[in-house]
C-alpha cells in the first residue's frame, strides 16, 4: 500500500507550517507533530484530506528524551489508498485523546495507558485493558526488565494456596513480578462496568461461548443487554515486550501462538515485514508456496470459525463436517512444516522446507473435493429460516463505523467496505493470482457469514492458480534466498557446505543487523488486518515491534453492537466477529 | 375381595413393566441417539462398550452414579432435590395413560395394557406437561446460579405458551373421537379406518412443535443453550442428579408424547397383522420410534431459534392455526353428524 504522496504533505505543510515535519522512509512515511497541534492535525487529515480509517496506534519509550514517549497513530484513506503516520511526543507523560475522532482509539489509548502508563486528556473510560486494577507496573517501558525485578520475591500461586515447601520445585519458583489473585479479579470487574440494570451476567473467563478466554460483563434487563464490558488479558503474554529481546528469526514461532488458528498467516505478515526491512528478496517458488499455504490457512481458519459460529447456534452437526475438512488441510500443513498447528513453515527469505513430495496433487485433490463440501455447508444454513432468523439484522456494522473502529478483514467486508490488504498492498504472490473481494451490502452477522463462505470459495480459486504454477517450476528451483547474508540457509545446506554453516552460526549468535529505519506492513489474516510496526535502531533485536492486531480491533466495536440486543444474540454477534484471544491479547 | 386381588396384581404388573420398558428404554435411548448422531455427523458414535456399543448406557449410567455429588453453595436444598422428582415424576406417569395395544384375554381375566384406562387420559398428559414445567424451575431457582435461573425462565414461557397451543391442537382430534380416552380415541380411527392425522394435517404439525417446545429439543432447545447459558437449569446438578435431568426431559418426555402422538395421529396400535398377537405392540412401537427417530434427526441438523422467537411463534402464529384448525373441524364435525 503506497504512503501518503508528496502533494498531500505540502498541503499539510501549508496548513501547519512549522508544527509538521517529514519523516520519509521506504515502508513508513511519518509526520511528526506537537502536541498541541497534534488533534487539529488528525481532524485536518480525517475531514480533509481524507484519512477515515484508523488503522492502529501505538507508543515508543524513548528513556532518554525529556519527553519520553512517542505515540503514533497510523490512518488510511481508503479513496486515495494510502497510508500515513502521525507521530508525536507526550507532555509529562499525557497527551489529548484521539478516542473522539476514531472509536477504535479507544481500547488502543488504554492499552498504551496500561502498558506505558501515558495519559490520555479527555478518554471516557482510561481503564487498564489487559492488566488488573491495582497492578503498579507498565510492562512495555523500557525500565521494566523483561524477567521482573530480581529484588522482588513474590510467592507464586501454588505457594499461596499450598503453603511454602523447601526446596522449591519448579511448581513454586519465585516469582518477580506479581500475578493477579481473586480479589483483584474482583476489583478489576467492580470497576469495569457500574451495574444498571437488573442482573450482571458473567461471560467467562473460561465459558463456551467465547472463543477462548475472554471475560465478558453482562447487564442485563430480563434477557436484552443494557451494557456490555469485555476484559481482556487472560491469554496477555507480552509478545511485543519478547519480541524487543529476540533477534528478528527469534521470534517468528511466536506469531504462531497469536492467532492459533491461522499461523501461517501470521508467519507471513511477519516475515513480510521483516524482509522489507531486511530488504531480502524472496525466490518465486517461496512466494508461491507461502501464497498456498496462507490460503489453506485461510480455509481452515474459516472452518473452525462456521464449525464453532455453527455449534454457538444450535447446529451441533455443521461443527463436525467442518473438522472433517480441517483434518485434511491439517495433513497436509503436517506433512510440510512437520507441526499441525503452530507451524513456524515459513523463514525469513522464503520457506523451511521445500513441497513435500506428492504434495501437490494432494491439495489438488482437497480443492477439487472442497468446493462440493462448502454447497453441502451451503444446504444446511444459507437458506435456512432459523439460521436466517438468528443472523438476518443483528449486530448491523455501518461504514462509517468500519472506519471509525479500525475494523478490518471479513467484518469491514461484511459491511461494503473492500478493504482488503491482499489487493491493496499485495505480498507474497497475490499479485500475480487472480481472484475477487466479495462485500456485503448489509453488515449483519448474515453478511459476514456470506462473506466469508464466500472467500473460502475465492481461496480455493488462489490454490488452484499457485498449483498451476509451482508445477511448472522445477523441483530444483531455490526455496530460500540464501544469498543474502541475514537469510539462514536450509538445514541440508549447513551440514555440508562451510560458507551456510558459518552464516547460519553468525546468525544464530549474533541476529541479523537491520538498518536503522521504520517499517509498517500488514497483510490479510483471515480475522483481519494483522500489522507489525517495526522500529529498528540498526541493532540486531528491534527496538520496538507492534502487533496491530485485526481480532483486537473487531472485538472493540462489540460493547456499542450489543447494546439492546439478547444474549442469544452476543452469541452470535461473537461468533460473527470472530476473536482469537491469542491475538487479541498477545 | 379375590376380584380385587386380582386387579391389584394385575396393575402391579402393568405399573412394573411399563415403568421397566419406561426407564430402560429412557436408558437406551440415549445409546440410540449417540448412534444417530455418531452416524449423522460423519462419525461412528460408541463402539467400545460392548458390541455396538451396546452397554455404552450402562457404562454411563455407573459413571454418573459413581460421582461426586456436588452441590452449589447457597443452594435451597429441599428444592433442589425436589426438582429433579418434580422433572422425573411428571414424564413417567406420562406413560400411565399410553395403550399399548388392544384388550386380550389371559386365564379368563380381560386386560387392557394400560396402566390406567381414565375417559380424562388427555387431560392428564396436558397437566403432566404442565406440572414438568415446576422440575425446570426448581432446578433454575434453587441452584443459585444465574444461567440456571435464565434457562428455567426461558423455559416457563415457553412451556406456557406451548401448553395452549397444545390443547387447542389436540382438541380437533378430541372432536373427531368425541372422547378424552386415549383407548377410545384409537378405537375411534380403528372404526372410522382412517388415522387422525389425514384429517388433521395441521394440529399434528402444531403437535409436532409443541412436542419439541415441550421436551427442550432443537430448534427449540433455548433453555439449554450450551453456548450462552452452559446448559442452563441443568449446570449446577452433578453426577446422576444430572443425568436425571435430560433423561426426563430429553428422552422419557419424548417417548412419551410420540407414544401420544400416535394414539392421536397414527391410529395407535393399528397396523396389519403380521406377527400375530404382537403385531399391534409391534405397530405401536415402530410408530413410536419413527416419530422419536425424527425429532433427534432434527435435533442434530438445525440451528436453534431465539427465546423472544420462540414464543412469539407460538402466540402469533400456531396459536390463531390451532383455533381455525378448531372451528373448521368444529363445523364439519357438525355437518357430517361426526
Amino acid at each position: 500500500m503506497p504512503w501518503i504522496n508528496k502533494a498531500t504533505l505540502e498541503r499539510v505543510k501549508g496548513v501547519f507550517g512549522d508544527d509538521v515535519k517529514f519523516k520519509e522512509a521506504d515502508y513508513a512515511v511519518s509526520i511528526e507533530v506537537t502536541s498541541s497541534k497534534l488533534k487539529e492535525l488528525l481532524t485536518h487529515l480525517k475531514d480533509r484530506e481524507g484519512f477515515v480509517h484508523f488503522v492502529d496506534m501505538t507508543c515508543i519509550d524513548f528513556p532518554s528524551d525529556p519527553r519520553r514517549f512517542q505515540i503514533l497513530y497510523i490512518i488510511y484513506n481508503p479513496a486515495e489508498n494510502e497510508r500515513v503516520i502521525v507521530k508525536s511526543w507526550t507532555e509529562e507523560g499525557k497527551i489529548p485523546t484521539a478516542s473522539d475522532i476514531w472509536r477504535g482509539a479507544k481500547w488502543a489509548e488504554r492499552e498504551i495507558y496500561d502498558m506505558f502508563g501515558v495519559e490520555f486528556i479527555g478518554h471516557e473510560n482510561l481503564k487498564r485493558m489487559f492488566l488488573w486494577e491495582g497492578y503498579e507496573h507498565f510492562p512495555l517501558r523500557k525500565d521494566f526488565p523483561l524477567q521482573g525485578f530480581p529484588e522482588e520475591e513474590l510467592p507464586s500461586l501454588t505457594e499461596v494456596m499450598h503453603g511454602r515447601e523447601d526446596p522449591p520445585s519448579h511448581d513454586f519458583e519465585l516469582l518477580h513480578t506479581k500475578v493477579a489473585t481473586l480479589e483483584d479479579l474482583e476489583r478489576t470487574e467492580k470497576a469495569r462496568l457500574k451495574k444498571k440494570a437488573q442482573l450482571v451476567l458473567n461471560w467467562g473467563p473460561l465459558h463456551p461461548g467465547t472463543h477462548g478466554t475472554i471475560w465478558f460483563l453482562f447487564d442485563l434487563e430480563g434477557e436484552s443487554v443494557v451494557q456490555a464490558e469485555i476484559i481482556l488479558g487472560q491469554l496477555h503474554r507480552g509478545m511485543e515486550k519478547i519480541a524487543e529481546n529476540l533477534y528478528y528469526f527469534q521470534f517468528l514461532p511466536y506469531t504462531n501462538r497469536m492467532d492459533y488458528i491461522s499461523s501461517i498467516c501470521n508467519e507471513l505478515s511477519y516475515v513480510t515485514a521483516v524482509e522489507k526491512l531486511l530488504k531480502i528478496e524472496v525466490p518465486e517458488k517461496a512466494r508461491y508456496i507461502r501464497t498456498m499455504f496462507a490460503e489453506l490457512q485461510r480455509i481452515n481458519s474459516h472452518l473452525l470459525w462456521l464449525g464453532t459460529g455453527a455449534l454457538d447456534l444450535g447446529a451441533l452437526t455443521v461443527f463436525l463436517y467442518c473438522f472433517r475438512e480441517r483434518e485434511k488441510i491439517m495433513d497436509i500443513i503436517e506433512g510440510n512444516a512437520g507441526y499441525r498447528l503452530t507451524t513456524a513453515f515459513l523463514r525469513i527469505g522464503g520457506v523451511h522446507y521445500d513441497l513435500a513430495e506428492g504434495t501437490l496433487d494432494v491439495v489438488k485433490a482437497f480443492v477439487k473435493d472442497f468446493p462440493k463440501r462448502l454447497k453441502e455447508y451451503h444446504t444446511l444454513l444459507t437458506r435456512n429460516r432459523i439460521w436466517l432468523r438468528r443472523t438476518k439484522g443483528v449486530g448491523v456494522i455501518t461504514r462509517e463505523e468500519v472506519h471509525s473502529y479500525g475494523l478490518s478483514g471479513p467484518v469491514a467486508r461484511g459491511s461494503g467496505i473492500p478493504y482488503d490488504i491482499r489487493k491493496l498492498e499485495p505480498y507474497a504472490a497475490y499479485d500475480e493470482v487472480d481472484f475477487d473481494i466479495p462485500v456485503g451490502e448489509v453488515g449483519d452477522v448474515y453478511d459476514r457469514y456470506l462473506v466469508r463462505m464466500e472467500e473460502m470459495a475465492q481461496s480455493v480459486r488462489i490454490i488452484e492458480q499457485c498449483i498451476k504454477k509451482l508445477e511448472k517450476i522445477p523441483k530444483s528451483a531455490p526455496y530460500i534466498n540464501k544469498d543474502h547474508p541475514c537469510v539462514m540457509p536450509p538445514r541440508t545446506d549447513v551440514f555440508n557446505a562451510l560458507e551456510d554453516m558459518v552464516q547460519t552460526f553468525r546468525i544464530v549468535v549474533h541476529g541479523e543487523k537491520a538498518p536503522p529505519t521504520e517499517v509498517f506492513s500488514s497483510a490479510e489474516n483471515p480475522r483481519g488486518e494483522l500489522g507489525f510496526y517495526i522500529l529498528s535502531t540498526g541493532e540486531s533485536k528491534p527496538y520496538r515491534l507492534r502487533i496491530r492486531s485485526g481480532a483486537f480491533y473487531n472485538l472493540s466495536i462489540f460493547p456499542k453492537l450489543i447494546e439492546g440486543g439478547t444474549i442469544a444474540d452476543a452469541i452470535a454477534l461473537l461468533g460473527s466477529l470472530d476473536p482469537v484471544v491469542g491475538e487479541t491479547d498477545r | 375381595m379375590g376380584e380385587f386381588l386380582v386387579s391389584l396384581i394385575v396393575a402391579l404388573i402393568k405399573i412394573a413393566v411399563v415403568l421397566g420398558v419406561a426407564l430402560g428404554l429412557g436408558a437406551y435411548l440415549t445409546w440410540f441417539e449417540r448412534k444417530l448422531a455418531g452416524h449423522i455427523q460423519a462419525r461412528l458414535g460408541p463402539t467400545v462398550v460392548g458390541p455396538f456399543g451396546l452397554l455404552q448406557p450402562l457404562a454411563d449410567g455407573l459413571k454418573l452414579m459413581t460421582k461426586e455429588s456436588i452441590v452449589p453453595r447457597g443452594a435451597d436444598m429441599p428444592v433442589y432435590y425436589l426438582a429433579i422428582m418434580m422433572a422425573v415424576a411428571p414424564a413417567l406417569l406420562l406413560f400411565s395413560v399410553i395403550p399399548f395395544g388392544p384388550e386380550f384375554e389371559i386365564f379368563g381375566y380381560s386386560i387392557k395394557p394400560i396402566v390406567a384406562d381414565v375417559n380424562i387420559a388427555i387431560l392428564i398428559v396436558f397437566a403432566m406437561g404442565s406440572l414438568a414445567v415446576y422440575g425446570t424451575i426448581f432446578s433454575g431457582w434453587a441452584s443459585n446460579s444465574k444461567y440456571a435461573f435464565i434457562g428455567s425462565l426461558r423455559k416457563a414461557s415457553v412451556i406456557i405458551a406451548y401448553e395452549v397451543v397444545l390443547g387447542f391442537a389436540v382438541l380437533g382430534v378430541i372432536l373427531l373421537a368425541g372422547t378424552m380416552s386415549t383407548v377410545g380415541i384409537v378405537e375411534a380411527q380403528l372404526e372410522k379406518g382412517i388415522w387422525f392425522i389425514f384429517y388433521q394435517p395441521i394440529a399434528f404439525v402444531l403437535y409436532l412443535f409443541c412436542m419439541l417446545a415441550e421436551s427442550g429439543r432443537v430448534p427449540f432447545d433455548i433453555q439449554e443453550a450450551e453456548a450462552e447459558l452452559v446448559t442452563g437449569y441443568s449446570v449446577e446438578y452433578g453426577g446422576m442428579k444430572f443425568g436425571a435431568l435430560p433423561l426426563a426431559e430429553w428422552y422419557l418426555n419424548v417417548v412419551a408424547l410420540s407414544a401420544i402422538a400416535v394414539v392421536l395421529f397414527f391410529g395407535g396400535w393399528s397396523g396389519p397383522q403380521i406377527l400375530g398377537p404382537f403385531s399391534p405392540y409391534f405397530w405401536f412401537l415402530v410408530k413410536t420410534f419413527g416419530l422419536v427417530f425424527f425429532v433427534i434427526w432434527l435435533h442434530w441438523t438445525l440451528p436453534r431459534f431465539q427465546a423472544r422467537d420462540v414464543t412469539e411463534v407460538a402466540w402469533k402464529i400456531m396459536l390463531p392455526l390451532a383455533l381455525l384448525n378448531i372451528i373448521a373441524t368444529a363445523v364439519a364435525v357438525y355437518i357430517t353428524g361426526g
